[in-house]
């Protein structure tokens, strides 16, 4: 963490406010994304993910605020600062009448320095090597998903942004998607900014996330520490016959459906087993309800609509 | 970053490699080639054949009409399509701008424009040499210009026309981002502007000298000094060009500013 936190940002989103008509659609969102990270970008549909990210690459106008890409303003400096980014925004569309490679080939004409050799490395990448010389127009959801991979890293782009790109992908790809993130990441240093209303997906991928709702930046954390926080205070469920007695005999809890349910660290359960067992009670079962990421995040955005 | 040749050149590969182009281009060698057969064949005797240059110069009336509808597809689809396709979004996460990736579009435009009106002259007049009478053209040099000299002016300036539909329907389909659209309304102004003019008579409405229409036919100065409403051709060459820089600018800034959310 110390060294991420040393080096400078790679994409920087001071106070970006997105304004159409009357309707505000990002609002005040400020954000660093660390060098050499996987960042997700998490909220529920309509929170403005796609929004923001369409400003990060300058498809849209940024109403207030600024966001710096390596240093440069996406607002003043527009081609050398998307030089360093490759993207995917929403689906990935393609000239269907070209094929894979030929698409491929559009993009590599409009940087310096994408050789054949590169074009061939990033397809491998991808796993489309059969299918690349086909026509676009036949390939399925999930093959365009890969070659907006392809086409999104062909200029080994320092920043990665990826608006939900497991979107149409089997869980074999979505596999692989996550394992050459991984390796993009820790091999050549991509920092990858990757949006998705999945949180578990992120919980996979990711080693910080921003939660969006409503436009508003609602939190941002590292995921790792979310994990150690979850087995320290446990919710336990004791599955036994007798919740009542069970509850007399350890002096706390809550009787739910099927038991008895209190908090517990790791350490306590033997002896609150023996106890119960001692007691008459029939254990048949003892399980932690880990409040997961995915709960946290419900909890937080959940409850209120799209909107 | 790449070279700005390499835009055309990608542009180029989004206009050939659609059948559509090559079924438009196939059409226009087609009607260029057919109608000195034509002609020809429904002649009454052979001694009232036209001369190559007027045979020539019958083919080009009919067969241009084609080419400005065909160049008005290829100009309208430039935009429009990627926008439909959605392909937009990628083109334009380049580091490129906005600018250079619409004048390689014009550009590309533009080429097809001449490619497409190459094909209709070699097409046309190598029919017309090999369909139509020997003894040369009786077309009358009221003009003073020579035949062949006639039917490249002719040209010229029906060229200086699709020009400008085409570039009005780039403009369109940059505002717009519908080539359906375009289309329509570039062939509503191909079909409607005589019927303009002559609504709108500048001889009668001192205004009228300033509307497009009225000077979209350079060919009156072919035979005339004077042009609809009694200008010169300095003067309509003035509106066009006023005109011209007008839809350029408005294509421009339209596509410079806009919110791409395809
Ligand atoms: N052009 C527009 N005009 C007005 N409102 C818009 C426009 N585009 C998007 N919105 C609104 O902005 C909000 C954010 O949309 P956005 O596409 O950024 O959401 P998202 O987080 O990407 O959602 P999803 O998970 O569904 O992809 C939505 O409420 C949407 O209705
Ligand atoms: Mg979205």
């Amino acid at each position: 963490m110390l060294t991420t936190e040393l080096a400078e940002p790679v994409a920087r989103l001071q106070g970006v406010t997105k304004k159409i008509g009357s309707k505000t659609l990002v609002s005040d969102l400020t954000l660093d994304i660390p060098a050499g990270q996987i960042f997700g970008f998490l909220g529920p549909n309509g929170a403005g993910k796609t929004t923001t990210i369409r400003m990060m690459v300058g498809l849209i106008s940024i109403s207030r605020g600024d966001i710096l890409i390596c240093g440069r303003s996406i607002k003043d400096h527009f081609e050398e600062a998307v030089s360093h980014v490759g993207a995917i925004v929403e689906n990935p569309e393609m000239y269907k009448f070209l094929t894979g490679y030929q698409n491929l080939r559009q993009y590599a004409r409009m940087v310096s320095g994408v050789t054949k050799q590169r074009i061939d490395e990033v397809i491998k990448l991808v796993g489309l090597d059969n299918r690349i010389h086909d026509k676009v127009k036949t390939y399925s959801l999930g093959m365009r998903q890969r070659l907006g991979v392809a086409q999104a890293l062909l200029h080994r782009p320092k920043l990665l942004i990826l608006d939900e790109p497991t979107n149409g992908l089997d869980p074999q790809g979505i596999r692989e998607l996550r394992d050459y993130l991984r390796r993009l990441c820790q091999q050549e240093g991509t920092t990858v900014f990757v949006s998705s209303h999945l949180l578990s997906e992120m919980e996979l991928m990711c080693d910080s996330v921003a939660i969006i709702q409503n436009g508003r930046l609602v939190d941002v954390r590292q995921l790792k520490n979310i994990g150690d926080t979850v087995v320290a205070a446990a919710e336990t469920l004791f599955e036994v016959d007798q919740a009542e007695t069970a509850m007399a005999l350890i002096g706390r809890g809550i009787v739910k459906e099927g038991g008895l349910v209190l908090e517990v660290t790791r350490e306590e359960i033997p002896a609150l087993n023996e106890l119960l067992v001692n007691g008459g009670v029939k254990v048949y079962g003892i399980r932690a309800l880990s409040r997961s990421l995915e709960d946290q995040f419900l909890e937080m955005t959940g409850g209120e609509g799209i909107g | 970053m790449g070279k700005f040749s390499g835009l055309i050149h990608n542009e180029n590969i989004k206009i050939y490699s659609r059948a559509r182009t090559w079924v438009m281009l196939l059409i226009l060698a087609v009607m260029s080639a057919l109608m000195p057969v034509l002609f020809y064949f429904s002649a009454s005797d052979k001694s009232h054949l036209m001369g190559l240059w007027e045979t020539f110069q019958m083919t080009v009336s009919v067969a241009f009409f084609l080419n400005t509808i065909f160049t008005v597809v290829v100009a309208s689809d430039s935009i429009a399509g990627e926008f439909s396709w959605g392909t937009i979004k990628l083109l334009l996460i380049r580091p490129w701008s906005r600018s250079k990736i619409l004048l390689s579009k014009y550009i590309s435009m533009v080429l097809f424009s001449l490619l497409s009106t190459v094909v209709l002259i070699a097409f046309g007049l190598g029919s017309a040499y090999l369909f139509s009478s020997q003894t040369g053209d009786v077309m009358t040099s009221l003009t003073g210009w020579s035949p062949s000299a006639y039917s490249f002016m002719d040209l010229l300036f029906r060229y200086v026309e699709l020009f400008l539909t085409a570039t009005l329907a780039f403009m369109v389909s940059s505002v717009f981002r519908a080539s359906g659209l375009a289309i329509g309304l570039s062939l509503f102004i191909i079909f409607a502007k005589n019927l303009i003019v002559i609504i709108f008579n500048p001889d009668r409405y001192e205004w009228a000298k300033y509307l497009l229409f009225t000077h979209m036919d350079l060919r009156v100065y072919l035979s005339s000094d004077t042009g609809p409403g009694g200008v010169t051709l300095g003067f309509s060459i003035a509106v066009l060009a006023a005109y011209y820089l007008l839809f350029l600018l408005i294509s421009w800034i339209v596509f410079r500013k806009r919110d791409v959310a395809a």
